[in-house]
């Protein structure tokens, strides 16, 4: 033990003997460190991202929307769901504890006092909050009482309260939406943005009836349809079913695409690794390509090394080093670089991504693991690259090596 | 030592450097070992010194039979039992006067207390005191050769080989040399000088004079 801790002196006496070589190894061990160290920590960024995401959709719901979706790629929104396909569903899914159809109207200017302002109408039903999970903070949910009697109540989000009331409570006012006074009757916890940047907060639900009738003149569609059940082990069975069970509902006859899209947790997930995919990818193989020269800069500059220390490696077998006395010295010498190294590119990861994020509003995440997998790849790249130089170094014959 | 051949390759060809040496050099003695270039006496030190094995033969150093021991056996006797001075002196040049003495206790087998002082006394010995901070390209080639001499000596070996010590050095600096390793084998070490000079032949009590492989008197 006492031995190895003199070799590995020795190694370190070493890097900081031959400084170009030490700094060429370490630039280039850093530069592969820190793109790999971010491809990690990006990933991660991405999951947990995506975990946040699926956690507040809910990861037992799914979200029926009308329009094909070639449709709705080309901006058109269209309602091809109806109030009898929000009973029937109700009535064909035992599972589902919450089904709730959803319609709105965006832009519609909203006053209250002398303040005006265009925002966003949901219409829901009294399951709106619960089926979100988004507690109505201040006053009470609009009730089914509310629903059936058409009545003009609401629920308003804090963005919203703030543009319209300022400071004052806004429980029990009325505001004006189109000539129609609409009495607040509780106030939403903030939501923030949606994963597209929509601020969540600027929006006011009231009943999908007074909405549809009062507002829309409309009796039959409405946008979209929210389910939730209770078993959410099931949920992507339910799915598939709840696809086929719509289709025949429309009359969409086989090899046709369907004129509604349901979104499910994995779909979103889809998204973001499609969004995200790509980066990773690209990073990736950058990573992996600068790691690789890394590697190979390292091992040509210590076989050079090698050659150039012929006599110091004569002079220790001659004082009594054993050949795996000079393999250790030299094989440290590579490893005590590349994890300067590894720890350089972690630092230069921590860096680059914080201008990655400015730039690409990115999710990074750096964690323990980031800074492991850095660590270990340098090792691995130290050992790797490093073992064949050492073993030539160890393998010199003591004459040979004197001689020079 | 028996009969040692030794036969190196050189591409297809095989040379024989050595062509059956018998010799017996005995504790304490104080050697030369002289040749033109091309003789084989570097390669008959470095089999002596365990740098190097011979192709046939046999050789016992201190009792021991050597000939067929594995290399990291070699390693070890050379570590405790054998001190090399080279012409070059081979010095790391990044090392200090103080951590090049040092060098052959890192190999030693058995922990050891103390080396750093040891090292100070023997550095103080060949005159040196005072320099143990510096680097070797902060001294003169003879000053050098004492650090050489130094780390040969810091195992304390029996044996202590040189091979063209004074092959770089003024004959006024070769002198003082010389007269160090005249006091190691008075302090009872076994000496054996390589060279082809005469002059530096004579500080030794026997000479052996070889030439194409063979020793002859």
């Amino acid at each position: 033990m006492d031995r190895l801790f003199k070799i590995i002196y020795q190694s370190i006496r070493a890097v900081r003997a031959f400084k170009l070589r030490t700094l060429f190894c370490l630039v280039s061990v850093a530069l592969g460190i820190s793109s790999i160290t971010i491809i990690v920590a990006a990933t991660e960024g991405a999951y947990k991202k995506a975990f946040e995401i699926v956690e507040r959709f809910g990861p037992d719901s799914l979200l029926v929307l009308g329009g094909s979706e070639e449709a709705r790629a080309a901006g058109q929104r269209l309602k091809t769901i109806t109030l009898d396909d929000v009973k029937a569903v109700q009535q064909a899914f035992y599972s589902a504890y919450l089904v709730v159809p959803m319609t709105s109207m965006r832009d519609v200017t909203v006053s209250y006092k002398e303040n005006k302002y265009q925002t966003l109408v949901v219409g829901s039903t009294s399951d709106y909050s619960r089926v979100f999970t988004w507690p109505v903070i201040q006053g009470s949910d609009f009730t089914e009482e509310d629903v059936k009697g058409l009545r003009n109540v609401g629920l308003i989000g804090q963005y919203l309260v703030k543009e319209l009331y300022g400071n004052e409570d806004p429980v029990g006012k009325y505001i004006l939406m189109k000539g129609i006074p609409v009495q607040i009757v509780g106030v939403l916890s903030e939501r923030g943005t949606s994963p597209a940047g929509e601020r969540l907060d600027d929006r006011i639900v009231i009943p999908i009836t007074t909405l549809m009738r009062k507002l829309e003149n409309e009796t039959k569609y409405v946008r979209a349809l929210r389910i939730r059940f209770v078993d959410q082990e099931n949920l992507y069975d339910h799915e598939k079913e709840l696809r086929s069970f719509l289709r025949k509902r429309h009359g969409i006859p086989e090899g046709e695409p369907d004129d509604f899209m349901i979104i499910s947790p994995k779909e979103i997930i889809k998204f973001l690794v499609a969004l995200t995919g790509s980066l990773v990818v690209f990073l990736g193989v950058t990573g992996i390509i600068s790691l690789l020269v890394a590697g190979f800069v390292l091992a040509n500059l210590f076989l050079l090394s090698v050659k150039e220390r012929t006599n110091e490696i004569g002079i220790r077998r001659a004082a009594g080093a054993k050949k795996k006395d000079i393999l250790m010295q030299f094989l440290f010498e590579s490893v005590v670089i590349t994890t300067i190294g590894g720890l350089f590119g972690f630092l230069l990861a921590l860096v680059s991504s914080q201008l990655l994020m400015l730039i690409a509003q990115f999710p990074i995440y750096f964690s323990w693991k980031a800074f492991a997998v850095g660590l270990l790849l340098s090792w691995v790249i130290g050992i790797g690259f490093g073992l064949q130089p050492a073993k030539r170094a160890a393998d010199l014959k003591p004459i040979e090596a004197i001689r020079g | 030592m028996e009969n040692i051949k030794k036969t190196y390759k050189i591409g297809d060809i095989d040379v024989e450097v050595l062509k059956g040496i018998n010799l017996t050099i005995e504790k304490g003695e104080f050697v030369a070992i002289m040749g033109t270039s091309g003789s084989g006496k570097t390669t008959l030190m470095n089999i002596i010194g365990c740098l190097d094995v011979p192709t046939s033969g046999r050789y016992v150093l201190a009792n021991k039979e050597v000939s067929n021991l594995t290399d990291d056996e070699l390693s070890e006797i050379r570590n405790e039992h054998v001190g090399f001075v080279f012409q070059n002196f081979y010095l790391l040049p990044y090392a200090t006067v103080l951590e090049n003495v040092l060098l052959p206790t890192l190999y030693m087998g058995r922990r050891r207390d103390n080396a750093e002082k040891d090292a100070m006394d023997i550095i103080k010995l060949v005159g040196l005191e005072g320099r143990a901070k510096f680097r070797p390209n902060q001294l003169s080639g003879g000053e050098q050769q004492r650090v050489a001499i130094a780390r040969a000596l810091i195992n304390g070996p029996e044996l202590l080989l040189a091979d063209e010590p004074t092959g770089q050095l003024d004959s006024k600096t070769a002198r003082e040399i010389l007269n160090i390793l005249t006091k190691m084998n008075e302090q009872g070490k076994t000496v054996l000088i390589v060279t082809n000079d005469s002059a530096i032949a004579g500080y030794a009590k026997r000479i052996i004079q070889i030439k194409d492989g063979i020793i002859f008197d």
